[in-house]
């Protein structure tokens, strides 16, 4: 038995050794890529250049979805702001939550969906937003939804917006710099006999290199992924460690998830925010895609949420 | 060589400087987190009159009720004149309790059963009453939060060294009767439906 603040500090524990883990890879893949492409190339400065071009334009290309993301996401998931007296449970439990946290009342969105969901978003808490959709305000009790609005509050405590950018910006790196690569070694630029002889340590730099660009766009987004579903764990806890109440968390995963309805305004661009994964129901390759989630099962979340009674 | 202490010298200097602010501003927010306690009190002590003259209609053969949330307030803004936590924490606790009784009434007399004003009573009741229990368990998880920091290696040392004394937080008797468990709790609750 692990008492809440145990579950919370083992959750916060192996999400820094996933993220460690993370950047340790992205680094490697990089050093050998850009190694190789220098090698390649003929001339140092040139992978070390690469990287940089490839960390800025993956950088450009995640900051807008980082800094705007309050806005984009409302407005690709089609959302109204919520009203006290129409949402009233809705608005007073975050209003409570945010007594709770100590944090500012986030700005609180309905989507006019029956399929029962919620997610969180926004670069800081200064900038939280919390959406529900409609079938969630009416099929949860007020309870339950605490479960859930605290579960997003602690998305917004732990900065998991901003965590995510920031590993959509590295993943983004290494997949530019994987296939820049891939692309002059297939082209082949103008190499000509005047080319100093790499030897054989270029040689190996070169095909680590090629397998490294080959590979790790694939597994940094696993990485990414498994990033994904540790910081669910951490959030549950944290739902748990605001409420003290698991029971209504667990009923509220329980009810999320069997809920036969799909999420109509989900997509695979905004399917990682979402309390339960709107796009994970059913399957056959079930076991398997596992890895390939952005949620862990909810039967893996509700026993862990079991420990914390 | 030297550069290496340095650098340790630096990294535990920046340590202790983000401890000491870990303790320094954690002891403001407990500060404040009190003075949200009394804010909630205050939204209570006025939310409540306009509650009463909403339902007055609907409840008017209920005395006791009024009676309850009248001496509710009436707790609630003494307390909030004397300014002391625990008291303005004991007062809040009042308003909880009534709404049992409100159900009860509400249960027992088909007519007001249906209503939308009284279920609205009931909701803001419980709404102010969470707020209330959520401001107090901010004070308790902040205050446990500094208190662990304290009693806790390696961060004791820089609290001994600034001489941070231990947070009271809401003060809860060690001891008596939420803390017994007597054989009567023990029994199986008996519900009748």
């Amino acid at each position: 038995m692990k008492n809440i603040y145990e579950a919370v500090d083992a959750n916060k524990r192996k999400s820094v050794l996933v993220v460690a883990f993370f950047v340790v890879f992205v680094f490697c893949a990089t050093y050998f890529i850009s190694q190789a492409a220098s090698i390649y190339m003929g001339y140092e400065p040139g992978g070390l250049g690469f990287v940089g071009l490839a960390l800025i334009v993956s950088g450009v290309m995640s900051f807008g979805s980082y800094y705007f993301s309050d806005s984009i996401i409302l407005g690709i998931s089609g959302a109204r702001p919520a009203d006290r007296k129409r949402e009233f449970d809705f608005y007073t439990v975050a209003e409570n939550l945010a007594i709770a946290s100590g944090l500012p009342k986030p700005k609180l969105y309905v989507i006019n969906d029956d399929s029962p969901n919620a997610f969180a978003t926004g670069r800081d808490p200064y900038h939280a937003v919390i959406c529900a959709t409609r079938g969630l305000l009416q099929k949860l009790s007020r309870t339950e939804l605490e479960g859930v609005i605290a579960h997003e509050m602690s998305h917004v405590r732990n900065y998991d917006t901003r965590l995510q950018s920031l590993v959509a910006v590295m993943v983004g790196m290494v997949a530019l710099l994987g296939d820049w690569f891939l692309r002059i070694s297939w082209w082949g630029g103008d190499r000509s006999d005047d080319q100093k002889d790499t030897g054989a340590l270029g040689a190996i730099f070169i095909i680590l290199g090629i397998v490294f660009a080959i590979a790790s766009p694939f597994i940094a987004q696993l990485i990414q992924l498994a990033i994904s579903r540790r910081r669910e764990f951490l959030a549950d806890s944290g739902s748990v460690a605001i409420t003290k109440q698991p029971s209504g968390l667990i009923s509220a995963l329980k009810k999320i998830s069997m809920d036969p309805l799909p999420l109509h305004t989900a997509n695979k661009a905004t399917a990682h925010l979402y309390v339960v994964n709107p796009l994970g129901r059913g399957g056959m390759v079930k076991r398997f895609s596992g890895l390939f989630n952005t949620h862990p099962p909810v039967r893996e979340r509700i026993e862990a949420l079991q420990t914390m009674l | 060589m030297l550069i290496g202490l340095i650098l340790v010298v630096v990294i535990i200097g920046l340590w202790v400087a983000s401890t000491y602010n870990f303790f320094v501003s954690t002891k403001a927010r407990i500060k404040a987190s009190v003075q949200e306690i009394g804010n909630q009190l205050k939204r209570q002590a006025d939310l409540i009159p306009n509650l009463e003259s909403s339902v007055k209609g609907y409840l008017k053969h209920e005395k006791g009720i009024f009676e309850s949330l009248t001496e509710a307030r009436k707790a609630i803004a003494s307390a909030l004149k004397t300014g002391n936590v625990q008291k303005m924490a004991d007062a809040g606790s009042k308003l909880a309790s009534i709404i049992p009784n409100i159900s009860v009434a509400v249960e027992s007399n088909p007519e007001i059963k249906g209503s939308e004003v009284v279920a609205k009573l009931m909701d803001e009741l419980r709404d102010t009453s969470d707020k209330v229990m959520y401001a107090r368990r901010l004070v308790i998880d902040l205050t446990a939060d500094f208190n662990v920091k304290r009693a806790t290696f390696p961060s004791n040392f820089v609290a001994g060294i600034f001489g941070f004394s231990e947070q009271a937080g809401l003060i809860t008797p060690e001891s008596g009767a939420h803390t017994e468990v007597k054989s009567s709790d023990l029994e199986t609750p008996k519900v009748n439906l």
